[in-house]
């Protein structure tokens, strides 16, 4: 089973590697600086910046916290990637209007807005929880 | 908890998994979408339902995008790994190394230039079609290649509880739990706020959608006819609709083809770019047009546009779809004439074709022996 996965897996990429080489030298080096590029910026750019917030934020901001503001950060980042092609509207051509059409800097800071609303929701539906008599909070985490 | 016991391969392995789905969806999908257009004697593809391509291609560019949190997390999870001793190892080492570095690159690559194509943002110096094309095939040679690897790891991995076993949970920090959940929570997000270019329900709220769905007559445009050079040509009086089949050539004038019987029909316009609508199509059946140059319905039919010679100035439509009784030549669309970006004086609208082979601005069709 593995080793049919592995030899299906290296003559499916062979064929992807055959497909583009058949393109001219200088398009073959742009398309794997391209690729390169990519794993370089996640790898030495983007991760890093995450570790050094998430490390910075730990210290700054209650534990209780953390759940909700953690996942709206990852939220707002991947609002933030799906926003870069669409925000300045680097794509648009004159002619055609109906491509690119929204105002999309309003619909990134709503939907920013509208995530970061969710963490005071989510802290006070936990504590109103917490809070209730006969409940202890360590059970309820347990039966989760 | 740390961030240590937060990763993990019970993290990783379901991440993972979500991840492989998509990548599968969006390769079956993009194969779909590439041998329609560049048909196989063996591909087969039906006419009906009439929104068969809607649902492929939208569900292409929706996989591709919620592959993008989950990306994020899975490459979040493993990212300790790239500082394990040692750096450099041995052979088998380097060959994991190298068979990872592929596919994080093709993976990223895949992602990055689909997302931009959707915009339209050509910021890269290749040609997007057959570069994703081509990549496709190494992403998902290198995806299998993991899994082969991977395997017993990942049985493990998904055989264990999410929760750290070691460890008492924690009622109030992050846990694993919080990474899947935030994880799902970003691939919901992530589709709400683009997947309503597709899906009408969702077009109000999804905000970094590259197209809201509007356009002249309800209808988005990709190529206008600015772009395709044929301002002067569509709107000529001597415009004529010339059909051929062999030595038989008939030429329709638009005042012939409005006097031949009409047929309404709502049919779905889905571009490649994963954005559709659906729309009321009137116009003369093709097989009627076919039939009066004595066409055999067998028979393929090549749609030519007044558009100069390019990619898609052509287009051949095969048999199964010249036959069909909703294939039009469209003369109007949601009741009106045709608007000059959407191809008047006619252009062809079939089921479950790509809006980049529904040829606008026909000036020629021909039955192909």
């Amino acid at each position: 089973m593995r080793s049919v996965l592995i030899a299906l897996g290296i003559a499916v990429g062979a064929y992807g590697a055959v497909l583009l080489w058949e393109n001219p030298p200088v398009i073959i080096m742009r398309i794997l600086v391209w690729a390169l590029v990519g794993i370089v910026l996640h790898d030495l750019v983007f991760a890093p910046v995450c570790v050094a917030l998430g490390f910075a934020a730990r210290r700054l901001i209650p534990g209780k916290w953390w759940p909700p503001i953690a996942v709206a950060a990852f939220c707002s980042v991947v609002l933030v990637f799906l926003a870069i092609p669409v925000y300045g509207k680097p794509g648009m051509r004159p002619d055609n209007m109906t491509v690119l059409d929204r105002n999309y800097p309003l619909g990134l800071w709503i939907s920013l807005a509208a995530v970061w609303a969710c963490v005071p929701l989510y802290l006070s539906w936990t504590y109103w929880r917490a809070s209730r008599p006969g409940r202890n909070p360590q059970d309820s985490a347990r039966s989760r | 908890m740390k961030t240590e016991t937060l990763r993990g391969t019970a993290v990783t392995a379901r991440v993972g998994l979500a991840l492989g789905v998509a990548v599968a969806v969006c390769f079956v999908t993009g194969l779909i979408s590439h041998f329609i257009q560049h048909p196989q004697p063996w591909f087969f593809w039906p006419t009906r339902p009439v929104w068969l391509y809607r649902v492929t291609q939208g569900l292409h560019v929706i996989s591709g995008i919620a592959a993008i949190p989950l990306i994020i997390v899975k490459l979040w999870s493993v990212w300790p790994k790239l500082f394990e001793r040692p750096i450099i190892g041995g052979l088998v080492r380097q060959i994991e190394r190298l068979s990872i570095l592929v596919l994080v690159g093709s993976m990223l690559f895949q992602l990055s230039t689909g997302l931009m194509n959707i915009a339209q943002w050509y910021a890269f110096k290749f040609f997007f079609t057959t570069s994703h094309y081509a990549m496709a095939y190494v992403a998902a040679g290198a995806v299998l290649v993991h899994i082969g690897v991977k395997l017993p790891v990942i049985r493990r991995a998904l055989g264990e509880s999410v929760d750290d076993l070691g460890n008492p949970p924690v009622a109030d920090g992050l846990t694993r739990r919080t990474v899947l959940r935030g994880t799902w929570l970003a691939v919901a997000l992530a589709t709400v706020v683009t997947a309503g270019q597709t899906i009408p329900l969702l077009r109000k709220v999804s905000v970094l959608a590259p197209r809201s769905g509007q356009g002249p007559q309800g209808v988005p445009i990709n190529r206008t006819a600015i772009a395709a050079g044929v301002l002067r040509s569509a709107r000529s009086p001597d415009y004529r609709l010339t059909l051929t089949n062999g030595s038989t050539t008939r030429a329709f004038s638009l005042a012939d083809l409005q006097a031949m019987p009409q047929a309404t029909h709502r049919l779905p316009i889905a571009c490649v770019e994963g954005w559709s609508v659906e729309a009321e199509w009137t116009g003369v059946v093709l097989a009627d047009l076919v039939a009066a140059v004595g066409g055999s319905r067998d028979s393929d039919v090549r749609m030519i546009s007044l558009e100069p010679p390019g990619p898609y100035s052509r287009t051949v439509l095969p048999a199964r779809h010249a036959r069909d009784d909703q294939t039009l030549i469209a003369l109007k669309l949601n009741g009106q004439p045709l608007d000059l970006d959407h191809g008047y004086p006619c252009r062809l609208i079939a089921p479950t074709r790509p809006g980049v082979l529904q040829t606008k601005w026909l000036s020629r069709i021909e039955v192909v022996p």
